[in-house]
């Protein structure tokens, strides 16, 4: 547990749902929810669902299980309920834009792999859902991804619930008045739901993804302060804070943006025993941690180069990283 | 057999890194070798004519033969004053299309008095400071090398700590 005192609603919440895809985990937590044992059982997958606390994102939920879904037994389908947009997680429409093609690098594909909204929940309240559904692989394919590539388009989603839908296209209109200046190719979609699928809070956001002509995707999102904390945020100036950035994302740039950089390091690790390369941006401090989680895991340490930019306008510093996989295969899919 | 050939491609990583090493460093040691050589031929020039520095900057063609000029002074200590001489005259070249206005006359006497007035360190500057740069070159280069190396921050060690130097040595 992160915090000193006890084990909290979400965090709960998240052991129920690890005990749920899995078969035979032992799970104690002392009286004080101060220690947590832990025995792992197998990675079960199949057809579920889950009520995510609404305190943390879907998406602090979908981050884990994009980690575990590709090595279940049986392919994952699972039905989320919470939250789907906010302040703190990365939200479903960004992991459905930018996890998901990065999970077909490594050849984790298939129809069956999918993100969709059914319904948004905004916090405090929440009352979103999603479905996630992923297939199962036996092994993983080595990646070599260091050249990212110029931007070749923009795309994105102007989200409201339970508010004006004019909020949403005064975001695109805002947001658009500084992309525009960049490149032609820029297309925001505006997304208000209505009736149950708005969920139980009102709320706004924006979530953009650039896309580069070498498949490279980087993304920024804002969304609006929960009903009844902090002040009003106004569209035209969301709108024109995510814009910026999406433009520090392409500053940092990189071939996988800063919110998957660890998965994309968990998957070079799993993959076959074979030589896997990835450009980077400047090293988030989540993805710093998780390089000393992936060392004290798999005994597996990357080779970390620091790349700058020789030519003028190509953006910050990059790292390149490398590392031969430890040939995991999933144990419980037999071969056939 | 999988393995035998991931160790082979970590090898081949290994290599690629060494040779970009000694690219580096090859590098570093032109850089230092085009950098000394220009403050070689400065310390020779200025100390001796300070006055027509300006004019001598100006005419690109004309460090090329000074330096030339300044190693056969070394050389020949007898023929002081005819390499004088020939400076003198080769000041005055540069000086007159700088100072028009001014008398030649004048000019030159001001000239050899300094220039006489300054050659003895002009002499002593030579040996210890233009031959001085010849020496270890390759060992400046590799401290060079060593100080860039420095510079740019260790993200290895930053993030896995000291443990990581040993096994690289390794």
């Amino acid at each position: 547990m992160a915090r000193k005192g006890k084990c909290v609603d979400f965090e709960a919440s998240f052991i129920r749902l690890i005990d749920k895809v899995t078969n035979g985990s032992r799970i104690e937590i002392n009286q004080t929810g101060t220690t947590l044992y832990y025995q792992p059982g197998l990675l079960y997958g199949g057809s579920l669902e889950h009520d995510c606390s609404p305190s943390r994102g879907i998406g602090y939920y979908l981050e884990s299980l994009l980690c575990l879904a590709p090595f279940m037994k049986h392919p994952l389908k699972i039905v989320l309920r919470g939250v789907t947009n906010d302040q703190v997680d990365p939200s479903v429409d960004v992991l459905k834009a930018t996890a998901l093609p990065l999970l077909k690098k490594f050849g984790i594909d298939g129809e069956s792999l999918e993100i969709k909204i059914n319904r948004r929940g905004m916090p405090p309240k929440g009352g979103g859902e999603i479905l996630f559904a992923c297939p199962v692989k036996k092994v993983l394919q080595p990646i070599q991804f260091t050249d990212p590539g110029k931007i070749k388009r923009i795309r994105g989603t102007a989200y409201s619930v339970r508010v004006s839908p004019q909020m949403a296209n005064r975001m695109v209109e805002s947001a658009r008045s500084i992309l525009n200046k960049f490149l032609p190719d820029i297309y925001i979609y505006t997304d208000h739901m209505k009736g149950v699928n708005s969920g139980k809070s009102p709320g706004f956001g924006l979530c953009l993804v650039a896309e580069t002509i070498n498949g490279t995707i980087l993304s920024a999102e804002l969304a609006s302060n929960p009903q009844g904390q902090g002040a009003a945020v106004l569209p035209e100036e969301l709108g024109q804070n995510c814009a910026k950035l999406l433009l520090e994302e392409v500053y940092r740039g990189g071939c996988v943006d800063s919110t998957n950089q660890s998965l994309a390091l968990l998957l070079m690790t799993l993959g076959q025993q074979d030589v896997s390369k990835v450009l980077l941006g400047p090293l988030s401090p989540y993805t710093i941690e998780f390089l000393r989680h992936l060392r004290s895991f798999f005994q597996i340490m990357f080779k970390i180069e620091t790349k700058t930019p020789e030519e003028e306008h190509k953006g910050g510093e990059k790292v390149l990283m490398t590392c031969v996989g430890i040939g995991f295969s999933n144990l419980s899919k037999t071969i056939r | 057999a999988r393995k035998g050939v991931a160790k082979s491609e970590q090898y081949e990583i290994r290599r690629e890194e060494e040779e970009m090493r000694s690219q580096m460093s090859c590098h570093s040691l032109k850089k230092r070798a085009v950098l000394t050589t220009d403050s070689g031929n400065c310390t020779a020039e200025e100390a001796s004519e300070s006055e027509a520095e300006n004019s001598s900057m100006d005419e690109g063609d004309d460090e090329e033969g000074s330096h030339e000029e300044s190693e056969v002074e070394v050389l020949d200590e007898k023929g002081f004053r005819r390499t004088q001489e020939k400076k003198i005259s080769n000041v005055k070249q540069t000086e007159l299309k700088a100072v028009e206005d001014e008398e030649d006359d004048d000019v030159e006497n001001l000239l050899k008095e300094e220039e006489e007035f300054e050659e003895k360190i002009d002499f002593s500057a030579d040996t210890a400071g233009a031959l001085k740069w010849k020496e270890d070159l390759t060992q400046k280069a590799a401290q060079v090398f060593l100080r860039q190396q420095q510079s740019t921050p260790n993200l290895r060690k930053l993030i896995y700590g000291t443990v990581v130097e040993d096994e690289d040595r390794e």
